[in-house]
């Protein structure tokens, strides 16, 4: 929770919310007829209506309908970027914590160092913090990582931060577009994994501004357009965060 | 569970010391916000809410008639206990009470006993025979962070109001238990090094031992504890106490304050 | 039932004790997302009533043996905080907690799509702070809207509810008095959008007339209970309007 920030009252945050339809919906709500409409992401069909099986925000886009979910947990899926934390260690194998249900595993073979069988611990500790990528998940949400490929490594120094997975969309922008106005405006390194965990890397005053951009994020991201706190949190120069 | 500590963080909060700073852009010393309310659950004799950050504590003080210790033929009794269920967090698991929530418990009951802020010759209804117990219970619903001083404070706060139920016990009128001083708890946790007032959920898993401190009104030691793997110094500990009077007399007033309301 | 029948529930005009047409509910106030450490949460007042429900996961189910490989398992514990009765309860778990998280929890796994998260746990603690009558559905209604604050898919939300009879007349949701020395209880977990039944408890005895007219306010209540619980979750997320 941390502190309240100033300046950030309530009242203010009602505005942001971008695109055309926003109507809230909870779970079992008859949104309408399911006739010549597509059932998208937390919506189910029966008897020929459109219910809605999760808390969030109503969208329809080229006749899909679905769900913009106000919470949701982390689904790993192959592909994603993810930062991880090294929960245990075997002889030949690692496993990380992915803030998802289920632990991850790094296999020896797809670390990014040539590993002596029983040596993985020269390698990694636990508690370790890296950028890896899910290499793929099976229909019981069994999960391999990888650390091959570019950029995938430990994090030796920086920290993590937390923000909801549903607001990961958000916080990047289209084409990363805010993101990167983030970076530049505190002078951070920061890379947000699927995963929910950002971590940012940079002197002290960056990263406690990007950290209370985050923490912005975490609290009022429902209500709040990234944007707007990006604006916001520009007006207070680096030094003062 | 075991909480699994990113090495990461223990490194952030070193480096963040270093520039006297603290996660969320607090002071070394200074509190999260925080509200208490009292007389907020019915069935409890007296009941108090703290919400300190994110952590959410529930105390309610219940009543029963008792005999007393036969060594002890004219004083009533006192028993606080704390229960970290579930409900508070993920790491929190099913199961008998766990060590940390029986010394959550005795911490805050030595606190509340030794200050003698309530007087035992005063439970009694007839010597030797039936005499009052009182018991408060803690629950902690929601633990980010700094649970001791929540869950002190909502013992003694719900204390403060609680009314004797002697009517239906059938032995005279109902009246509110008399209680001389507010025995106040606060804890230090070091962080990153030094030591920080009112840690939070993050600053708790990256940090190492704390100190508990309970004063009573006229600033004297109550009940001390050290929790975790860690040592301190003598000079650690003058700083911290210091600090512990001016937090001790702050929340005092709002007790009180709330009191009047 | 106790059946104490020579006990007065009902005044000479045939309205109940405190006030209460036959067919009204006591006041519901409901608070969604309000502890900070669980993943989806809720307080419920109904009447004298406080129940909370905290709601965590999915996460890798434990003890291996209660994993189910082609859904998750939904782990309920109800518990009575030591001093929400009138007399203190003992801490810890009892064979009446035992049994009323069982059935919460089946009740629960009848809306949650669970097969969405194979060999998962989704823990529900429903902790009850005060406790005038009807525990168990304050407790369903808070663990519904906590789930829906998670996140967690349903195809439906349920309410909980009781119906019960008092000096051989069917009333709506029982206060305390009536609860203790009427004739009958029929608690249920009503699916509010549709109108199915998932969970069910009674005691007491009642024709099925009776049950009927109980199941018929029963049903009413729901639909007034579920506008309060879908306004809850607004109100977090909609800053009060719509």
């Amino acid at each position: 929770m941390g502190r309240r920030l100033g300046g950030f009252g309530e009242k203010r945050m009602s505005q942001g919310q971008t695109g055309a339809e926003q109507r809230l919906v909870t779970p079992g709500m008859v949104i309408g007829p399911s006739a010549g409409k597509r059932a998208g992401s937390g919506i189910v069909t029966a008897e020929e209506s459109m219910i809605a099986t999760q808390l969030g925000w109503l969208r329809e886009q080229n006749n899909t309908v679905s769900i913009d979910p106000i919470n949701a947990a982390y689904m790993p899926r192959s592909g994603d970027l993810v930062v991880a934390t090294v929960a245990e260690v075997r002889n030949n194998l690692w496993f990380m914590n992915i803030n998802g249900a289920f632990q991850g595993l790094l296999p020896m073979s797809l670390a990014p160092w040539k590993v002596e069988f029983g040596a993985a611990r020269q390698h990694m500790d636990v508690g370790n913090v890296v950028l890896a990528r899910v290499q793929e998940v099976d229909e019981c949400h069994n999960v391999v990582l990888t650390m091959k490929g570019v950029g995938l490594r430990r994090l030796n120094q920086g920290t993590v931060e937390s923000i909801p997975v549903q607001h990961i969309d958000r916080v990047r922008g289209d084409n990363n577009a805010l993101l990167q106005r983030m970076r530049e405006a505190c002078d951070c390194r920061i890379m947000v994994g699927e995963n929910g965990r950002v971590w940012i890397d940079g002197d002290a005053d960056g990263i406690a501004w990007a950290r209370m951009a985050l923490q912005m994020v975490a609290e009022y991201g429902h209500s709040k357009a990234f944007e707007t706190i990006l604006s916001e949190m520009e007006q207070t120069t680096k030094g003062d965060a | 569970m075991v909480e699994l500590v990113p090495t990461l963080l223990r490194q952030e909060l070193a480096r963040l010391a270093e520039d006297d700073a603290r996660l969320d852009g607090r002071g070394r010393w200074e509190g999260r916000e925080f509200t208490l309310e009292t007389n907020c659950l019915y069935n409890a004799e007296g009941s108090a809410k703290v919400v300190m950050g994110g952590t959410v504590v529930y105390a309610g003080v219940k009543f029963e008639l008792r005999t007393p210790w036969p060594d002890r033929p004219t004083q009533g009794s006192l028993m606080c206990g704390a229960e970290l269920r579930p409900v508070a967090g993920r790491k929190y698991e099913p199961g008998p009470p766990s060590p940390q929530s029986i010394e959550l418990g005795r911490v805050v009951d030595r606190g509340i006993r030794e200050s003698g802020c309530i007087d035992m010759e005063s439970l009694c209804i007839v010597p030797g025979e039936k005499v009052w117990g009182v018991m408060i219970d803690i629950h902690v619903l929601s633990d980010r962070g700094n649970i001791f001083d929540a869950c002190g404070l909502a013992a003694i706060a719900a204390l403060r109001t609680a009314i004797v139920p002697a009517e239906r016990f059938d032995v005279g009128d109902d009246h509110k238990l008399q209680i001389k001083g507010t025995p106040i708890m606060a804890s230090f946790t070091r962080v990153g090094g030094r030591f920080v007032l009112d840690a939070s959920e993050q600053e708790e898993l990256g940090g190492d031992e704390r100190i508990h401190i309970t004063l009573g009104d006229e600033g004297h030691l109550h009940s001390l504890q050290k929790g975790l793997r860690g040592v301190f110094t003598p000079a650690e500990f003058a700083e911290i106490f210091e600090v512990a009077q001016t937090r001790c007399v702050e929340l005092r007033k709002i007790v009180a304050k709330e009191e009047e309301n | 039932m106790g059946g104490y029948g020579d006990v007065q529930l009902l005044n000479d005009d045939g309205s109940r004790l405190d006030g209460r047409k036959l067919d009204e509910i006591r006041p519901v106030t409901i608070e969604a997302g309000i502890l900070p450490a669980a993943e989806g949460s809720a307080m419920v007042t109904h009447g004298l009533n406080v129940a909370v429900a905290a709601v965590y996961g999915p996460m890798e189910a434990h003890p291996r043996k209660i994993q189910r490989q082609d859904r998750a398992v939904i782990d309920v514990r109800y518990n009575m905080a030591p001093f929400s009765t009138s007399d203190r309860i003992r801490p810890g778990f009892n064979r009446r907690s035992r049994e009323i998280s069982k059935v919460t929890a089946e009740a629960l796994e009848s809306v949650v799509l669970v097969e969405r998260y194979p060999r998962s746990k989704i823990r529900v603690e429903i902790e009850i702070l005060a406790a005038e009558a009807g525990t168990r559905c304050v407790g369903i209604t808070a663990a519904s809207v906590a789930l829906a604050d998670a996140g967690i898919p349903m195809r439906d939300m349920i309410v909980g509810v009781a119906s019960g009879k008092i000096e051989d007349t069917v009333v709506l949701d029982l206060d305390k008095a009536e609860d203790n020395y009427g004739q009958a209880d029929l608690p249920v977990g009503i699916l509010p959008n549709t109108g199915e039944i998932a969970f069910l408890q009674m005691d007491g005895d009642l024709s099925l007339e009776e049950y009927n007219l109980a199941m018929e306010y029963n049903f009413k209540a729901a639909k007034e209970i579920h506008e309060i619980m879908v306004d809850a979750l607004r109100r977090r997320y909609d800053g009060g309007e719509a």
